[in-house]
């Protein structure tokens, strides 16, 4: 069980935190089809950030003599250059859709083909391979927090809780969770989450009121490259080992499919998020895993052949999809660039 | 005014690109020029040692470290490489197969002074025949004199770049003679030191192992590893009076990349009880050692000693891919000495303990169930023939009397 939910978590809090990144983008009016090629962007740009200060003295020493917190103030940095840089290269994205009025379907298309074929072209020159790794070390070995981190026997157990959400983990879990949670409510809660929904909603009106809708949607749109490019950094940092190749296994898509059948709702996202994230971590394991704890490998014993399993995360996806989607409602004005002009 | 602004916005990002672009070049000839020298003097002391060496020790590690000092890339001043490496599928610096195969090609193009040039086949783990050919009539066209070819996947565009430039010397790694006189095909005894390294594991006092390789079931030397470590596992259980639990499996494999399914499968082992992996196959290592650090269990590398990369490494299975690849190309250096390593009846060469060229790293050595004079002592009753390891070719081994072998697929 403990193990189901850990590795549950690992899958989910990217997606998560990018449908998120979706939603910001929506409820102010843009279409972020970009996801996928910020969060390929923020992977690159976190893994060559934790790689370079690999060779910096106090994180080296820190390594070496496991003081911890300076490799979790590491790891946050990270989260936060990635963030950053995703902001910035969404601004490709607001700059094309909001002051060029362009076809923002297009435009994000068009970053999800240059993010990759650029982070592709950068690792070349800098690995001379396809795949940027870390200098040394494994991303478990440097990041991870678990019982030995904090010089506990690994026989001692926690109980239940201890066990499952403070050994083994990783602080961007928690930290993605805490952002998701306030930005959920600054989207809902505040004036300025307000503003931004109204922006997507009927965007002449916000204007008749004084909004800057212009602003609002730039705003929108960087929050969102921000959690993407840090999400594509935490999905590379606790699923594959802190190692970047253009490639996210397509998690940008699936949070936009996440984002539709959550129903651009910060909890549903949350729902579904898991729910993908669960069946994701069935289909990679579901050998090993023992759901009640009596040694019984159920799942690997009913003779399901072992594509099916992996087949699962997407056919649930496409299932739920089908079901809620004649339910679901986009923000209205999104996609339609704003002119001042038409009412 | 907006126009202007996107006209801008457009030329900082090709400028950032061109930057970019030049960036490299000049880092690499300055690194290359550093490095020259250094890796000469490195490369010179390490061909010395390894000669000196190569009778009385173990040779595979003699190429490891100083190769580290040459760098990939060179610019030879005509435009010509004479010697030439094509990789496997995965990556150059998969910190295994390829790197360990290069490493010899660098060292010995370092020392004898010859210009150098790696080619990955175009298409990455979807490379075709097509790719891996295209890139080894490139490198004919630029000039090499002999083309290294790693990995077994190579034959067939092998069989055909090595029929058409005859003139041409290819080196098959991990392959197998084709009755061509300008091809030399190398194989290894994979199984015995997938056996070493098996016996190791459980003597060192692990009772619940896991092989992951790559390949998926399809790849002759990791099926060798594989079923050479099962054998291992069973002799030493044998001998201590233990059952031991063995996960086996092909899956997320067949491209010998990390992935991140891997890690989960690996992560859910360790989880499990399972207690030493080994990683067979490449940039595989990664997920495997990713899920072991997080668990402190412990891997088994493959093919180059792995200790380096990984604390949670406690030994690998090696083979000496860079000593072959150094000692082929000096081989063919002359025409008598190519004569003499191809041979009259142009058979694969195949190389195992008894020519040192598999084992595990002493140097580097952890275990505590198992001292190094006890391994050198199995070692040598492997090269007299008293113990006998079968080497087919078997991908879903079965259980034995003290392993129990779970196919996971």
């Amino acid at each position: 069980m403990t193990f189901l939910i850990q590795q549950t978590l690992l899958y989910a809090v990217p997606l998560m935190i990018v449908a998120l990144a979706g939603v910001f983008a929506e409820r102010s009016g843009i279409i972020n089809l970009a996801l996928e090629g910020i969060m390929i962007f923020g992977a690159f740009i976190g893994v060559l950030f934790v790689r370079s200060m690999q060779g910096v003295a106090v994180f080296v020493n820190a390594a070496s003599s496991g003081k911890w917190l300076t490799l979790q103030g590491l790891e946050l940095l990270a989260m936060l250059v990635s963030a950053i840089m995703g902001a910035v290269f969404s601004l490709l994205l607001s700059f094309a859709s909001v002051n060029l009025k362009a076809d923002q379907t297009i435009g994000g298309t068009a970053l999800n083909l240059m993010a990759p074929a650029l982070v592709l072209f950068l690792i070349r020159i800098i690995a001379n391979q396809n795949t940027l790794q870390m200098a040394t070390g494994d991303a478990a070995s440097w990041f991870m927090i678990k019982k030995s981190t904090f010089g506990i026997p690994k026989s001692t157990n926690l109980g239940f809780f201890g066990e499952t959400f403070l050994h083994k983990v990783y602080l961007a879990t928690y930290v993605c969770i805490l952002i998701f949670v306030v930005l959920s409510i600054v989207l809902y809660k505040t004036r300025f989450g307000l503003r931004l929904r109204s922006c997507g909603e009927n965007p002449q009106a916000a204007d008749s009121l004084g909004i800057n809708v212009y602003r609002m949607r730039y705003t929108g749109t960087t929050i969102s490259g921000a959690l993407a490019g840090m999400g594509g950094f935490v999905y590379a940092l606790t699923t594959t080992n802190c190692t970047a190749n253009g490639d996210v296994a397509g998690f940008g898509f699936l949070a936009l499919a996440v984002m539709i059948f959550g129903n651009w709702k910060p909890l549903n996202i949350a729902g579904a998020s898991l729910l993908f994230g669960l069946f994701k971590c069935i289909a990679a394991a579901y050998t090993s895993i023992d759901i009640n704890g009596d040694g019984v490998y159920l799942l690997a014993q009913i003779g399901i052949s072992s594509p099916l399993y992996r087949m699962l995360p997407y056919l649930v996806t496409l299932a739920v999809l089908a079901f809620t989607s004649s339910k679901s409602r986009a923000p209205k004005a999104e996609g339609i660039p704003y002119d001042k002009g038409s009412r | 005014m907006k126009k202007i602004i996107a006209l801008l916005l457009a030329l900082v990002m090709v400028m950032g690109l061109v930057a970019c672009g030049e960036k490299a070049p000049e880092a690499t000839e300055a690194a290359t020029e550093a490095a020259t020298e250094a890796a000469t003097e490195a490369a010179t002391e390490a061909a010395t040692e390894a000669a000196t060496d190569a009778e009385s020790e173990a040779t595979p590690e003699a190429a490891a470290d100083p190769a580290d000092a040459i760098p990939d890339e060179m610019t030879s001043s005509d435009g010509k490489y004479q010697v030439a490496f094509i990789t496997d599928v995965g990556q150059l610096k998969d910190k295994s197969f390829n790197q360990g195969t290069y490493d010899g090609v660098k060292l010995y193009a370092a020392n004898a002074g010859k210009s150098y040039k790696y080619y990955q086949p175009a298409g990455g783990d979807q490379s075709t025949d097509d790719d891996r050919y295209a890139a080894m009539k490139l490198a004919a066209e630029n000039g090499a004199e002999v083309v290294v070819c790693a990995g077994f996947m190579q034959g067939n565009a092998l069989a055909k770049a090595a029929a058409e430039f005859t003139d041409v010397k290819f080196v098959f790694i991990d392959g197998w003679a084709m009755g061509m006189p300008n091809l030399a095909g190398i194989c290894f005894q994979e199984e015995q030191c997938g056996y070493l390294a098996g016996y190791a594991a459980v003597k060192d006092g692990y009772t619940k192992l896991g092989f992951s390789g790559g390949g998926g079931g399809n790849n002759a030397a990791c099926n060798r590893y594989g079923w050479g470590f099962v054998q291992g596992a069973d002799a030493a259980a044998r001998e201590m009076g233990v059952q031991v639990e063995m996960k086996y499996s092909w899956l997320y494999g067949s491209s010998f990349q990390a992935s991140n399914e891997l890690q989960t499968m690996a992560a859910g082992w360790y989880q499990n009880g399972t207690e030493v992996i080994f990683a067979c196959g490449g940039t595989m290592f990664a997920s495997i050692s990713a899920a072991a650090s997080a668990e402190d269990a412990a891997v088994i590398g493959v093919d180059v000693d792995q200790s380096f990369e990984s604390p949670t490494v406690i030994t690998s299975a090696m083979k000496g891919i860079g000593e072959a690849a150094f000692q082929a190309l000096t081989a063919a250096e002359t025409e008598d000495g190519w004569k003499a390593l191809v041979g009259e009846g142009n058979d694969t060469i195949v190389l195992g303990a008894a020519q040192n060229a598999v084992g595990l790293p002493v140097a580097t050595w952890s275990l505590t169930g198992w001292t190094v004079e006890e391994y050198e002592a199995m070692l040598a009753d492997i090269v007299a023939g008293k113990i006998e390891i079968n080497a087919d070719d078997v991908p879903e081994p079965a259980s034995t009397d003290n392993v129990n072998v779970i196919i996971i697929k």
